[in-house]
């Protein structure tokens, strides 16, 4: 069944499409990545798909109704959200954050109970973040951040997580463990996810997992592929997409699993761009 | 010293609210027997004990008088004219996401000003004062609202951007009334009520400006932990299922509302809604769930402590407004060094 579908989606800033006529459906249980250089329109696709953005033509469903009728505790009981950057602002205890995933679920004049207590502490053993949770979150390391951010997107017990590049801005390290963490989520939780990144092996990464993977590729106000990593994440469409030159290798690590990775080697000269990073080829 | 207060021990929380129902109350019952006319403590009791249950009193007149009609409306209204301005304070810093801004960022202080200025001009009386000072607080907030909508929605920088633009119009208009004044009487009078004072609480005022009051702390005490969920800006606290204009309505209302029957009544106190949150983050804590109840308590108690010293060391009352930042400030580097900041 299609969690979230998208049919003929268009947006754009001051009359400028940024895109048009995006259609797409994720499914449940799959890790649907959204790729594409800087600029394209990743952040603001999801904005739309999040509620936060109207598109100004087609529409966004969720469960079969249009998101821009869904009032937001409503698609906050559907879709949760990771943010890329998530700005700092007051030292709050991490439980305090990770319990504000609850206030889909709790009235407007009401504070979380019990329950929503249990429902946080169970959200950040899940993470695996439990020795951090009387921790100011501001003082944490940014890895640590991102992790208190997704133990937040589980306590708002959501099938669907949305997350905007979740691993910008972290070390080799915590790259990974994120990326580890969201193949456990869609694994052992049976969670559907929706992410934007910048990294083709990202998408490789996930289908190296086993699991079901679809990635878009973004770029000219469209998608210029939809498919498996296997399938749209050649050197022909990657050159397409970022004028870069790459290799697809494969590694074999065990009898029945390979590898795969993309390897860039150079950019092509035949590329220019305006401020933004769009092509205007 | 951070909040654990919450989940983790029942009894310590109710312990904590306990005390911050009875400081406030302990600060007023202190005042009744402070002040230049002596009223011993056991006086003091026996006049609330006769008054309260209704037998006739034997102490003289003007010793009830003073402690019944004077010291205790006054304190009253100190408690909640602190209490006001420290919640809707603490409420702004939340969903401003900005730990630098008080309860005057949408211009209700200014407004009011004016508003009082006009009313010390046009009539010179008390009762239009009130009227026109919490009026204009009011509209004042209303106009920066309407021009961070000019926007299409209220983005919380417009919001401050309106704010300012709003409160410099009212601050050149105060400035305007000011210029125009007699300069004999109402000058002075314009002077002294921009520089807050509590010295005419009367029982009638308390019950009037105690409605909006009321009901703007009752609004932001229910709405507190909203507060925190806001405080992660408008696009997190949609996803997290809160619609951030509505919610953020609310808290504007509510705090506009008991900003503007503060200030009506008491005039412009400046530092309490600006450092009692600060002061109360410091203590239990930045969860709006134990910092907005904290807040209204320490400003509470804040500024009874301070009109008791206003009125106890000269001869003639020194203004509150004036008071709040001399006493306050060194009380603030006190804390900052004792709590090292409270995790900023």
């Amino acid at each position: 069944m299609a969690l979230i579908e998208a049919r003929g989606v268009e947006f754009g800033y001051n009359g400028i499409p940024l895109f048009q006529n995006i259609n797409f459906s994720i499914e449940s249980g799959e890790l649907f990545c959204l790729l594409g250089p800087n600029g394209c329109g990743k952040t603001t696709l999801l904005d739309c798909i999040l509620g936060h953005l109207k598109p100004l033509k087609g529409e966004i469903l969720l469960n079969d109704s249009n998101i821009s009728r869904i009032r937001p505790e409503q698609i906050a009981r559907q879709v949760a959200y990771v943010p890329q950057n998530h700005e700092k602002t007051f030292p709050y205890r991490v439980l305090d954050v990770v319990l504000m995933g609850r206030a889909a679920y709790i009235g407007m004049f009401d504070r979380p109970g019990e329950e929503d207590l249990a429902i946080a502490e169970e959200a950040l053993a899940t993470v695996g973040i439990t020795h951090l949770k009387d921790r100011r979150y501001t003082q944490l390391s940014g890895g640590e951040v991102q992790l208190v951010m997704v133990a937040r997107a589980l306590a708002q017990r959501t099938p669907v997580i949305v997350m905007d590049e979740p691993t910008a801005h972290l070390d080799f390290k915590h790259e990974l463990v994120i990326m580890e963490k969201v193949v456990e989520l869609v694994r052992e939780q049976g969670l559907t996810i929706l992410m934007a990144t910048h990294f083709p092996n990202h998408c490789f990464y996930f289908e190296n997992s086993g699991l079901i993977t679809r990635v878009a590729l973004m770029s000219n106000m469209n998608f210029l592929a939809l498919g498996s990593p296997s399938e749209v994440l050649s050197e022909e469409n990657l050159k397409q997409l970022y004028y870069v030159n790459t290799r697809v290798v494969s590694f074999p690590v065990d009898v029945n699993q390979e590898i795969k990775q993309i390897i860039a080697i150079s950019t092509t000269d035949s590329r220019h761009e305006d401020k933004q990073g769009r092509s205007v080829l | 010293m951070n909040g654990n207060y919450l989940e983790d021990n029942t009894h310590k929380r109710r312990l904590t609210y306990l005390l911050l129902v009875v400081a406030p109350l302990a600060f007023i019952f202190v005042s009744l027997f402070l002040g230049r006319y002596p009223v011993s403590i056991s006086d003091v009791i026996y006049i609330l004990w006769c008054k309260i249950s209704g037998t006739p009193c034997s102490l003289p007149e003007i010793c009830q008088t003073i402690v019944w009609d004077i010291r205790l409306p006054r304190a009253i209204l100190g408690a909640m004219v602190g209490g006001c301005l420290a919640v809707s304070g603490a409420a702004f810093q939340g969903i401003f996401r900005n730990p630098l801004v008080n309860s005057g960022i949408l211009g209700v202080s200014s407004g009011a000003g004016f508003g009082a200025a006009l009313a010390i001009i046009l009539f010179n009386a008390t009762a239009p004062t009130y009227i026109f000072a919490f009026a204009f607080g009011i509209l004042a907030v209303v106009l920066s609202y309407l021009i961070a909508q000019v926007y299409n929605a209220t983005p919380t920088i417009m919001l401050v951007l309106g704010g300012v633009i709003v409160s410099s119009v009212f601050s050149a208009l105060i400035s305007l009334t000011k210029y125009v004044a007699d300069p004999m009487d109402q000058l002075p009078a314009i002077v002294f009520w921009l520089m807050g004072s509590l010295a005419s609480a009367r029982y009638q005022d308390i019950s009037i400006a105690g409605i909006p009051m009321l009901i703007g702390i009752s609004g932001l005490l229910a709405i507190r932990w909203r507060i925190n969920v806001m405080s992660m800006g408008d696009k997190e606290a949609q996803s997290l299922g809160i619609n951030p204009v509505i919610n953020k309505g609310i808290v504007i209302a509510c705090a506009t509302l008991a900003t503007a029957g503060a200030v009506c009544v008491s005039g412009i106190i400046g530092w309490v809604g600006l450092v009692m949150p600060h002061i109360g983050r410091m203590l239990v804590g930045n969860d709006n769930r134990i910092l907005i109840p904290t807040s209204l308590s320490l400003g509470a108690c804040f500024l009874i402590l301070v009109d008791n010293l206003g009125r106890m060391l000269t001869g003639s009352e020194i203004p509150l407004g004036i008071l709040t930042a001399l006493v306050g400030a060194p009380f603030f580097v006190y804390l900052l060094k004792i709590t090292k900041g409270g995790g900023w």
